[in-house]
């Protein structure tokens, strides 16, 4: 994989990073946000942290935590489908580090539009399980909603995550 | 440990394959065997509930911040609403007293037994689902102040859900709107029987038993109290017409719930906690933790 040549001038709290900022973000969606006119459906941050990290770090986000942030996740927010956020974000990190030479050294709007790209796919993934589960197709309102908020909300997720992508060199130090 | 190259290079060329393969078959499996995850869960919101809370605080704050802001600049309006309420409270207080004192006299001329008595516990909420597809709250309250499952979430404006997820610290609230919601419910008025049914969309479905009963937007929707699990007579919302459905908008706000009372009507018709079995690993594996002790 070309990404593992620079992989080792990291310390082990840098190198952590990733993870925990995913995992973070995970939690961070489950929060009650009592803002107004927000409405009940919170973006999707964990999707932001994997996106950022596929495209950017993937050989720091190893495939067992996008697994374990996916699943705390459906553990927390009380869904009967409880590795569905796990098979979606797996997905879309598959999909992301397989595209990241498009996005690395673009412009952000760039990104921003491969990150439309994956919500849309990751939201529309969601639907399509959820209503052959529930052999009934579903509002896709609440969806449709949810990619858009999501897409709207990244530039903030991803300012957070390259914070903490700059920050991981004095980490190591 | 070491582990040679080839071996290695196949470990990492199956993960990918063996984690979706996983989530996939536990998120089909889930529907079915949902009890082993709710002992999971159910550990897991415990724990996480200090977290959540304390993580949640600036949010609140930071929501109120807005709210007080919003209200500062409504605040003349606002006044000039809350005179003419107050004014009609005050007549219905009138009339409440006067019921009160004649709704006495007729127990004491009938010799009524009361109900037993309902008590009520204030709960903060720590989570919300944020799902597309999922309507419900976690609350920071649970079997250690006593509440069980099935019990009613209020809020001062109607009904908000039930609890169906129990821990000793928390307690997972399905609201009205979730598509897993089905309440048994009357028209005010009418005494029309129904069901209402959530579809995760903010307004729940009104379904009725008989078709052709004539229901009109603005009529009041309130529990019917069959089934036993809330008590006849909460209120839910008003009738709005939407899409040629009769859907409901409920009095309570659910979008932005910040406080639920969790009511005790004494009322059982849930299954209690003791009728669940528990599966074997983990009931297993407490009470070897419960011996340790």
């Amino acid at each position: 994989m070309p990404y593992s040549r620079n992989r080792d001038y990291f310390g082990f709290v840098a190198r952590m990073v990733p993870g925990t900022t995913t995992i973070l973000f995970a939690l961070l969606s489950l929060l009650p946000f009592h803002v107004p006119s927000f409405g009940s459906i919170a973006p999707g941050f964990a999707l932001m942290a994997v996106f950022h990290w596929s495209v950017y770090r993937p050989d720091l986000l190893p495939l067992s935590v996008v697994f374990f942030a996916g699943l705390l996740l459906d553990l927390l927010n009380g869904t009967p489908y409880v590795g569905l956020s796990a098979l979606v974000l797996l997905l879309v990190r598959t999909g992301v580090v397989t595209q990241r030479r498009v996005f690395s050294h673009r412009p952000f709007s760039i990104l921003w539009l491969g990150f439309f790209g994956a919500a849309v796919g990751a939201f529309a993934l969601e639907w399509a399980f959820v209503s052959l589960m529930q052999v009934h197709a579903m509002v896709p309102r609440p969806f449709i909603f949810q990619t858009l908020i999501t897409t709207a909300c990244f530039p903030i997720g991803s300012y957070l995550l390259a914070l903490a992508h700059r920050a991981m060199p004095a980490l190591s130090a | 440990m070491r582990v040679s190259a080839p071996v290695r290079a196949t470990v990492q060329r199956l993960t990918l394959p063996f984690l979706i393969f996983i989530s996939a078959l536990l998120a089909v499996l889930g529907k079915a065997d949902v009890l082993l995850f709710d002992r999971v869960r159910v550990v897991l919101a415990d724990t996480l509930a200090p977290v959540l809370q304390v993580a949640g605080e600036p949010i609140v704050t930071a929501s109120k911040a807005i709210g007080t802001v919003k209200d500062i600049a409504s605040v003349y309006r606002q006044n000039e609403e809350l005179k003419l309420e107050n004014q009609r409270l005050l007549q219905w207080q009138e009339v409440a007293r006067r019921l009160e004192s004649e709704n006495e006299e007729l127990r004491n001329l009938v010799k009524f037994a009361p109900q037993g008595a309902m008590s009520s516990v204030a709960a903060q909420v720590i989570a919300d689902s944020g799902g597309a597809f999922l309507r419900n709250v976690l609350v920071n309250v649970g079997r250690d102040e006593g509440v069980t499952r099935g019990q009613p979430a209020l809020t001062g404006d109607g009904l908000v859900g039930r609890v169906i997820e129990l821990g000793d610290r928390t307690a997972r609230i399905l609201l009205l709107t979730d598509i897993n919601s089905h309440i048994p419910v009357v028209v005010e008025g009418t005494h029309e029987r129904a069901m209402l049914n959530g579809d995760n969309s903010d307004q729940p479905q009104l379904v009725y038993f008989q078709p052709k009963t004539p229901v009109k937007p603005g009529d009041r929707i309130v529990t019917s109290g069959s089934g036993g699990v809330f008590p006849p007579d909460l209120p839910i919302g008003v009738v709005v017409s939407a899409n040629g459905m009769i859907r409901v908008e409920p009095y309570a706000d659910l979008a932005r719930l910040e406080m639920v009372r969790i009511v005790n009507y004494g009322l059982d018709g849930v299954l209690p906690d003791s009728a669940i079995p528990e599966p074997l690993s983990i009931g297993r594996s407490r009470s070897r933790a419960t011996s340790a002790r």
